[in-house]
């Protein structure tokens, strides 16, 4: 225990000795954590359309009020004897209402109008919520205006559970904290340790008399404790700068912290002890750590949009099992019936992490 | 003429046999190092791939509980309405709202739908009736479009109960109207991307990050490795002068790196079948200012630090913001509005615009421009900073 404690000493004095890698420790996750939560977003408002209103009548302008009115869209002005996709192409626009001659008319003598939205769909996420929004609108003037003639028989009350007001930061925020931890603490353990085979330290400790397992937990406990200030320090960032509370039994998520911070801590020494290169162990770290947990965990896109080809790799993702924790603690609280399984998955994959590691490390000699 | 005969002049010297030995060192040195050449094309490949694959917002499937009060063929019509459309189907029956809420809190529904005991009747009497559809909003994005899909298979439902059929109560209650006035009907007309494939727009996207990511952690490296085995000074002490050194460094670099960009543009074209709509020579010409671009942040960086491993740290610091605020994966009208200037700073996001425009809507030269003049700006300045940095190193 002892000697588990100096091993960890010393590597925590070695980490402050090295500035850029304080930097990296401590600013760069808190930096990444506001940009990236407030940059990161697929819910666009207030969108540019153009209207191209052929009809000039009552019936034509209040349509055309209501998407004015819209927070979704703002209405740009082009020229009327202009293509109207060459406003997408030239990016003034995204959208573009199109309102046929006689449409005034066709309402007045109570027949069906159509107008076309024509959207640009080079971003299909955004199309789909242009289409949606104008759909909304339009549905909202019929309501209005032909609601005696045209009653509708069955109206949707559509509830919006655990983020009624729709903030993405609520949504993004838990993923940015978990993508911060699956790449700092790592990255840093990872050059601690592949340090030591390049620069031929680790003879140092072979000769000594500190086993493989107290060597390694020394190192981990180390970065733990710097892991453990990085989740405290962005939890109270989500707290204080993004209005996020705990929504139930916060103890899945305690626990969970634990047992990630182990397992990303340890996943780091893993690979850190096997490429005796600082550079080439920082890459596989960032590529590893960052491309899995970053494409295949559901951060920020839904799993289940994953080819099924490669979808089977997520569950081997550690930051899979996390993000279900956090998201689970802070935004819809189910507690420990519903997270229970992810957090000994968490565990699970760290003890394997563990296991290559001491493997790699338990001659304690260097490799023929 | 005489400044461009000078000019032409000092081209000519550059280009000399001298040069093209160094270049030609250059070019094995990297080849002959297996990891600075296999990261040349292992990593770009399989970013883009993952990346495109994986980032997909596409919201379909939805699985939606059901708490059916009424059991009534009506009710059953509207569930078959809402779970045979493909943005929703059916997760299950529940008797209690109770029971279903627990499993949207726990993610193994993304919502439900609740009919209420008198569906049915208040239909027959020709009273509209509210049901239910609760949608877990976790996902900001996905409760948005759900919200819409969900309007929508209401509402067409709507249409063809009020058409006639089980429900003629309705229609009566509709002809017998006197004040009658026609309806405005929406029809969406999806240009660029009638089927709605959302890898189209991230992948066209992360071509950017890619060459600036890959330009900057590449040139970095080359750069530094030169520095950390002391072989600088022997090119100092060669007959050559410190721009023939500089140009014959980044030349191969940005040569191979070309290549490199090159095969991702094959990759989107026969992996993801993205349209090359316009001129397929734009988007390369935009490619190569990205990667200069990406080249002068490289031996910006490189300049300042001693190791490869510090040089690595300090990318860590400049590439992801630069990343996170390009419109890449997410569109920058989804920004706050206090920061959408910022992406206005950023190469990636005029290239996005760019290999946008140009393979997606068939945009020319003649709308793009501004952006090549930003992106030419960026790397004039960037590279010619660089340089500056480089030379100042040298002597």
């Amino acid at each position: 225990m002892r000697r588990i404690i100096a091993q960890a000493k010393k590597e925590l004095t070695q980490l402050v000795r090295d500035r850029l890698a304080v930097a990296l420790a401590l600013l760069l996750p808190v930096v990444l954590l506001l940009l990236q939560t407030t940059a990161i977003s697929l819910t666009v408002k207030d969108l540019p359309i153009i209207v191209q209103n052929l009809d000039q009548s009552e019936a034509s302008r209040d349509l055309v009020d209501r998407f004015r009115q819209s927070l979704s869209f703002h209405v740009v002005s082009w020229p009327a004897d202009r293509q109207p996709d060459e406003a997408f192409t030239a990016n003034k626009a995204r959208g573009a209402l199109i309102i046929p001659e006689e449409f005034g008319r066709q309402i007045a003598r109570g027949e069906n109008a159509t107008v076309q939205m024509l959207v640009d769909a080079s971003d299909e996420n955004t199309a789909q919520i242009i289409a949606g929004d104008s759909a909304q609108i339009v549905r909202a003037y019929n309501l209005e205006n032909v609601g005696a003639s045209h009653p509708q028989p069955v109206i949707a009350a559509i509830r919006l559970w655990y983020n009624p007001s729709r903030s993405s930061q609520r949504f993004y925020g838990p993923g940015i904290y978990v993508l911060a931890m699956s790449l700092f603490p790592p990255l840093l353990a990872t050059l601690a340790m592949s340090k030591e085979g390049e620069q031929k330290t680790i003879l140092q400790v072979y000769v000594s008399n500190i086993s493989a397992h107290e060597f390694l937990l020394g190192k981990i406990a180390a970065f733990m404790i710097v892991a453990l200030t990085e989740s405290a320090v962005m939890m109270g960032i989500l707290f204080l700068g993004f209005g996020l509370r705990f929504a139930g039994d916060p103890t899945p998520f305690l626990v969970a912290t634990l047992f990630y911070v182990f397992c990303v801590t340890t996943f780091g020494n893993m690979l850190g002890a096997a490429i005796p290169s600082q550079v080439a162990a920082m890459q596989a770290v960032a590529l590893t750590g960052f491309l899995l947990v970053y494409m295949l965990s559901g951060l920020l896109f839904p799993i289940e949009n994953i080819p099924a080809g490669i979808r089977w790799i997520s569950n081997f993702v550690w930051g899979r099992y996390y993000i279900v924790v956090v998201r689970d603690a802070l935004l819809s609280g189910g507690g420990w019936p519903s997270v229970g399984f992810d957090v000994l998955a968490i565990a699970a994959i760290g003890s394997f992490f563990y296991m290559i590691a001491w493997r790699n490390l338990r001659r304690m000699q260097l490799k023929d | 003429m005489k400044p461009v005969k000078r000019l032409i002049d000092k081209l000519r010297a550059l280009v000399t046999y001298r040069m093209r030995a160094l270049i030609l060192k250059e070019f094995r040195q990297i080849l002959r190092d297996k990891r600075l050449a296999m990261s040349l094309i292992l990593p770009p490949t399989l970013q883009l791939l993952v990346f495109g694959f994986a980032l997909n917002a596409t919201v379909s499937n939805l699985k939606l509980g059901i708490v059916d009060d009424s059991r009534t063929p009506e009710s059953r019509e509207l569930i078959a309405n809402m779970t045979q459309s493909g943005s929703f189907q059916n997760g299950g029956t529940f008797f209690s709202i109770n029971d279903m809420s627990k499993k949207i809190a726990s993610g193994k529904l993304d919502g439900g739908l609740v009919i209420p005991y008198d569906y049915a009747r208040d239909l027959q009497r020709g009273t509209p009736v509210t049901v239910q559809v609760l949608l877990n909003a976790m996902n900001s994005n996905t409760a948005t479009i759900g919200q819409g899909y969900a309007q929508g298979v209401i509402a067409s439902y709507n249409q063809t109960l009020a058409a006639g059929g089980l429900h003629a109560k309705f229609q009566q209650i509709a002809s017998s109207d006197v004040s009658h006035r026609g309806a405005v009907l929406l029809d969406p007309a999806y240009l660029y991307n009638p089927g709605l494939e959302s890898t189209w727009f991230v992948v066209t996207g992360i071509l950017g990050v890619l060459l600036i990511l890959n330009g900057s952690l590449i040139s970095a490296a080359a750069i530094v490795k030169e520095r950390e085995a002391g072989t600088l000074e022997q090119l100092l002490m060669s007959p050559a002068s410190t721009t023939q050194i500089i140009v014959a460094k980044l030349f191969p670099l940005f040569a191979l790196l070309c290549m490199m960009g090159l095969m991702a543009i094959g990759i989107m074209r026969i992996v993801f079948g993205i349209p090359f709509r316009g001129n397929v020579f734009l988007v390369m010409a935009a490619a190569a200012l990205c990667l200069l671009c990406g080249i002068g942040i490289g031996t910006f960086i490189a300049t300042f630090t001693k190791s490869a491993r510090q040089a690595q740290l300090t990318l860590f610091f400049v590439n992801p913001p630069l990343t996170s605020l390009s419109g890449a994966f997410t569109p920058v009208e989804a920004m706050p509005k206090w920061l959408q200037p910022a992406a206005q700073f950023n190469p990636i996001q005029h290239f996005g615009m760019i290999s946008r425009g140009a393979m997606l809507k068939g945009s020319g030269i003649e709308t793009l421009w501004p952006n090549f003049l930003v992106l030419l700006a960026f790397t004039l300045v960037l590279v010619s900073l660089s340089i500056w940095r480089f030379r100042k190193q040298l002597s």
